[in-house]
């Protein structure tokens, strides 16, 4: 009979801790201990001691059967079961004891070592707590927002004209008027392997042949980050390896300061500039090969200013949404399920659409449930095809599949790609398969539909 | 091996041989796997975080632990604990995720913070501008631009009317006058001045590799194809100088200016600036002395003035002192008896807010000593007098200590440490058992010892040796110190497009558009003056040697200084100081790795970073003290 979930982990923990403070383990074996023993922080790999649930037939068989067996759920006893039983066999040796802490891993014996399997890479973890943890700090419960804070806590890179991996990057005003910035990444040209003049060649085109353009808007939920956060800046930066792509990101304003429609009302100025540049446009026929990306909010965001751009007779190539921030006024179960688990809750959603949404305005308003009670039709417009990324352990993610759903019952062609283990930010750290696959449907996509 | 393992593993066959984005994102998850030399480990690097690979787990526990407390008092329904952590908490260089996470740790361990009653609001001061202050957290000092009481930096003042004069002016004020007036500590008499004259430096070599593969920031205002031209035309000009093509290079440089009579406002004004610093580079290679090379003693007093309506006109200065003073205010705290070194006094802008921020101090203000350095008068008038006159008048009118001494130096490399503490630091009075501690502060100093072999690190080991609990240097963000000229050229025509673009961008409010306009007008002169100093000069008399963070972070951790965080409150009141200036739209505080930087929109152009001696025990128990308080 196995004690309550709850008490078994308890336990292991505080033998985890004795562990840690006697042992003092240091470097690798230290991030083993630390992958091992945070909730949440479950991968498909250990990374520090370089053993992976996927090498070879044996292990993946292993695997499924478990799995075949039971769902190993945070919440199933079975797992803690199993848990005791390798403790008892073991004998505690600390690092396989503290591999089976995590729950929903899976393990296996091979040859004395024990095969981990985690959902969140350790590196994932830090980041995402870390911004977890400012976020709170800078949201206050009265709908206000610590403005000074979140810049203050906010990782910046400055834009760099000198080629990094081929990439250079600069800020450009793109509306003086609005203040409206942006940060544009493209192939180093080929004359600027001369460090002193950076801006000779920034506005030809990267290519005689066509290429694309990504308009990228960044994530944080409408309120945090801007076009120089670092993690943003990295995310550009691939894009424009991946894609051959001239990435533009956009600086928009952000709530509470600024409400709907403002972020659209950037996000639509941005691609109205791209369109009267010449050098963006490619190919015999001169054309702006354009395609709209985002993540979170950014992902709303580049929805909003594709109906934008339908409507007025812009052509968009397609839409790239990552974990696209979409809501309504009732609960769906993924937000039930998943409240607090894997670093979002529904309370911290509720309040960004507060902060976001017109005063007095509730979920249901069509930013936010664009395909809700409240939201129009995309039958008649011309409409892009959409890629949509969505990640299992999102809570998120009910809305993100209706709308889907909603896309494909107004004809419109998307692809949606599911991935079951992963997490709200696995696109940032190039860690994962979820990382690896989904770069390469966004690669598939952008180049099928140049 | 295990690592192919975990490539394998990560990788699988599918992406054998594929687009070179997937072969460097291999490489970038080998080198975490790794960890580098310095074991910071590089995939969080990238992101902007500095954690050891081996520290990992112990950030990852901490994190934990502070989402737990956080959840909990969630569950409760108690916001008192994220409002500790976002008001009353100051935190220091988010980058160093593993010491930032302490710090927020060891605030939730602390004991809950007690309701504290504000202090006593400051009455209606005329001289200071008034931010939009949160009642403010008790141990944390404000400090706001305090202008000199008669707003004109360089009237001299009498000593006959300086007595009465200070009690009326006083009467706003935040004392009311009662019969136990302190001394202005600094009589006519104890004044001592120093009058050094250059001497060659000692030593020879400085190994000035450019560190840093600097960053070109870009930030293009203006895309317009004219304005694009301009610049390829400047950087042709300047290629050919560097080539020595004369000829060409005149040629181009009359197109230059038929180019920029097409342009308007900012980038007309810099292409101007840097047409005539390379006309004069082409047409004249040596240029005499006195042109603004260098600041010579007939320039210093121009130097001032301009250097005054640059403080006037946009923010830049403003933040410089704004930013110095708290990081050298908070150093102080609890200490009694402390002492500034102020390596450019010129009309001593920075020192009435310090002066108030001391008198507001909890506990009462610490008695004051300023040694003020600046460079020779053309007419031998005595301007650092004058300044701590005024000085001095002021503390007189706040009740603050205060003592003063100006000394005359051509150069700060002339300067020794006996000179900059003199006899009573050592502690020979009666009255000092409390030691007095030290700042020193350089505000746009330091670069112009790079001019000169030797200078700089003569300087910095005077700096330790005056042991002080904090050194704060103000130093534009940028490389104009790098060893090709186009490489200079580059740099600072970027630099400088930026900078007057902000001037232009941000302009005074319309209340003070008259005097906003001429003020601009002559920052545009200060600043168009160091543009001929970086183009046109070479040598010693090429003094306008900025450099970057890093490269000043290297120099310094070289000289064995290690760097002091400055923290989220000054960060969060600096960006309140900008709201003054167009609404604060365009201009950007930033912090950098403990260092805060001011620029215009993404471009940093000024920054300010604080130090200490690498391991002197009394800076750390000043820093100690700091954080306990």
């Amino acid at each position: 009979m196995a004690p309550p979930a709850d008490d078994v982990r308890g336990l292991f923990r505080q033998e985890l801790r004795i562990q840690l403070l006697e042992r003092r383990p240091k470097g690798k074996e230290a991030a083993c201990f630390a992958s091992l023993c945070f909730p949440n922080s479950i991968s498909d790999s250990c990374r520090y001691c370089s053993v992976s649930a996927h090498d070879g037939g044996k292990q993946r068989g292993e695997r499924q059967r478990v799995e075949g067996m039971d769902v190993p759920s945070p919440s199933s006893p079975w797992i803690w079961d199993k848990i005791l039983e390798f403790v008892e066999f073991l004998r505690c040796p600390v690092l396989p004891v503290l591999a089976m802490l995590r729950f929903g891993c899976v393990a296996s014996d091979l040859g004395g070592f024990i095969l981990i399997s985690m959902v969140v890479p350790l590196h994932t973890w830090v980041l995402i707590s870390n911004f977890k943890l400012a976020y709170n700090m800078v949201r206050r419960p009265d709908g206000t927002f610590d403005r000074h804070l979140a810049e203050f806590l906010d990782r910046k890179v400055p834009a760099n004209a000198s080629p990094v991996n081929g990439v250079v990057s600069f800020d450009i005003l793109i509306n003086r008027a609005s203040n409206l910035l942006a940060r544009i990444y493209r192939p180093a040209p080929p004359n600027s392997s001369h460090p002193a003049t950076p801006l000779a060649g920034l506005h030809h085109p990267p290519s005689p042949d066509q290429f694309p353009v990504i308009i990228f808007y960044h994530g944080g939920s409408f309120a945090h980050s801007s076009s120089n956060t670092a993690i943003y800046d990295s995310l550009c930066r691939r894009f424009v390896s991946l894609c051959g792509a001239v990435v533009i990101s956009v600086d928009y304003r952000r709530s509470p300061e600024y409400r709907y429609p403002c972020a659209y009302d950037d996000g639509w100025e941005a691609l109205k500039w791209a369109s009267t540049e010449p050098w963006l446009h490619s190919g015999k026929d001169s054309k702006l090969r354009v395609f709209l990306c985002g993540d979170s909010s950014g992902g709303n965001i580049a929805h909003h200013v594709a109906v934008r751009a339908a409507e007025s007779g812009i052509d968009v190539s397609g839409n790239i949404l990552l974990n696209p921030m979409f809501g309504g006024n009732r609960r769906t179960d993924s937000e039930v399920r998943l409240d607090g688990k894997y670093f979002v809750t529904i309370q911290d959603r509720d309040w960004y659409w507060k902060a976001y949404l017109p005063e007095g305005a509730d979920r249901d308003h069509p930013a936010c449930n664009p395909f809700g009670p409240n939201g129009g039709t995309l039958k008649e417009l011309p409409f892009t095809r959409s890629l949509v990324i969505v990640a299992g352990l999102d809570l998120v993610q009910d809305w993100q599949l209706a709308y889907v759903e909603g896309l494909k019952k107004a004809g419109k062609d998307v692809k949606l790609v599911y991935r079951e283990q992963a997490t709200i930010g696995f696109y940032l750290l190039p860690n994962t398969d979820h990382f690896y696959e989904v770069m390469e449907e966004i690669k598939n996509f952008v180049s099928s539909n140049l | 091996m295990k690592r192919e393992h975990q490539e394998a593993a990560g990788g699988g066959d599918r992406r054998g041989g594929e687009g070179n984005w997937y072969v460097a994102a291999e490489q970038e998850k080998g080198k975490a796997l790794m960890g580098t030399d310095d074991g910071v480990d590089e995939l969080l690097a990238a992101l902007g975080y500095k954690v050891r690979s081996s520290d990992m787990a112990d950030v990852a526990q901490k994190l934990e632990q502070l989402e737990m407390a956080m959840g909990s008092s969630a569950a409760a329904n108690d916001d008192a604990l994220l409002a500790h952590l976002a008001f009353d908490t100051v935190h220091y260089n988010p980058s160093d995720l593993s010491n930032w996470v302490d710090n927020i740790l060891s605030e939730l361990n602390a004991p809950p913070p007690l309701p504290q009653p504000p202090p006593p609001p400051p009455p209606d001061d005329p001289l200071s501008l008034q931010f939009d202050l949160p009642p403010a957290v008790t141990e944390q000092y404000t400090i706001g631009t305090v202008d000199l009481p008669d707003g004109s930096p360089c009237k001299p003042a009498d000593v006959d009317e300086l007595q009465p004069e200070a009690s009326t002016a006083s009467s706003g004020w935040l004392i009311s006058q009662s019969g136990h007036q302190p001394e202005v500590a600094m009589s006519l008499r104890d004044r001592k001045r120093l009058k050094v004259c250059s001497s060659p430096p000692s030593s020879t070599i400085t190994a000035d590799a450019a560190t840093a593969a600097a960053a070109q920031q870009v930030v293009i205002v203006d895309s317009q194809e004219a304005g694009i031209r301009l610049v390829h035309a400047l950087m042709a000009c300047a290629e050919a100088v560097q080539k020595e093509n004369l000829k060409a290079a005149g040629a181009i440089v009359k197109q230059i200016s038929v180019l920029a009579a097409s342009q308007g406002g900012a980038m007309r004004k810099v292409a101007g600036y840097f047409a005539e610093a390379l006309a004069r580079r082409i047409y004249r290679p040596q240029p005499p002395r006195g042109m603004g090379c260098s600041s010579t003693v007939e320039s210093a007093a121009l130097d001032d003035m301009l250097h005054h309506h640059f403080y006037e006109s946009c923010p830049y200065l403003k933040f410089a002192h704004f930013t110095a003073n708290q990081a050298i205010l908070e150093a102080f705290a609890g200490f009694r008896r402390v002492h500034v070194v102020d390596f450019g006094m010129r009309q001593g802008l920075q020192w009435p807010a310090l002066l108030q921020a001391l008198a507001l101090r909890q506990g009462g203000p610490p008695s004051f000593r300023l040694t003020g350095i600046g460079p020779p008068q053309p007419d031998n008038s005595d301007a650092l007098q004058e300044v701590g006159w005024k000085l001095a008048q002021l503390a007189k009118t706040i009740r603050v200590d205060f003592r003063y001494r100006g000394f005359v130096a051509a150069s700060l490399a002339d300067l020794d440490p006996y000179m900059l503490l003199g006899p009573e630091a050592d502690g020979g009075g009666v009255e000092d058992d409390e030691p007095e501690v030290v700042a020193v502060n350089s505000i746009l100093e330091l670069h112009r010892l790079l001019a000169r072999p030797g200078a700089l690190e003569k300087v910095l080991g005077t700096i330790r040796a005056v042991r002080p609990v904090i050194v704060t240097v103000v130093e534009q963000e940028a490389n104009h110190n790098g060893r090709a000229f186009l490489d200079r050229f580059t740099e600072a025509l970027h630099y400088y497009s930026t900078m007057f673009d902000s001037l232009e961008g941000g302009a005074s409010p319309p209340a003070a558009v008259e005097v906003g306009g001429h003020d601009q007008a002559m920052a545009e002169i200060y600043l168009g003056r160091q543009i001929y100093n970086v183009v046109a000069c070479e040598g010693a008399e090429r003094t306008e040697r900025h450099e970057t963070l890093p490269q000043w972070r290297a120099r310094m951790s070289r000289a064995g200084f290690d760097s002091v965080p400055i923290g989220s409150n000054a960060f969060k009141q600096a960006s309140m100081l900008l709201a003054l200036f167009s609404g604060g739209e365009g201009y950007r505080v930033e912090e950098n790795d403990g260092c805060l930087t001011l620029g215009w929109h993404t471009r940093p152009l000024i920054a300010t970073s604080a130090w200490r001696a690498a391991g002197d025990p009394l800076s750390t128990s000043a820093s100690c003290r700091t954080a306990s308080s």
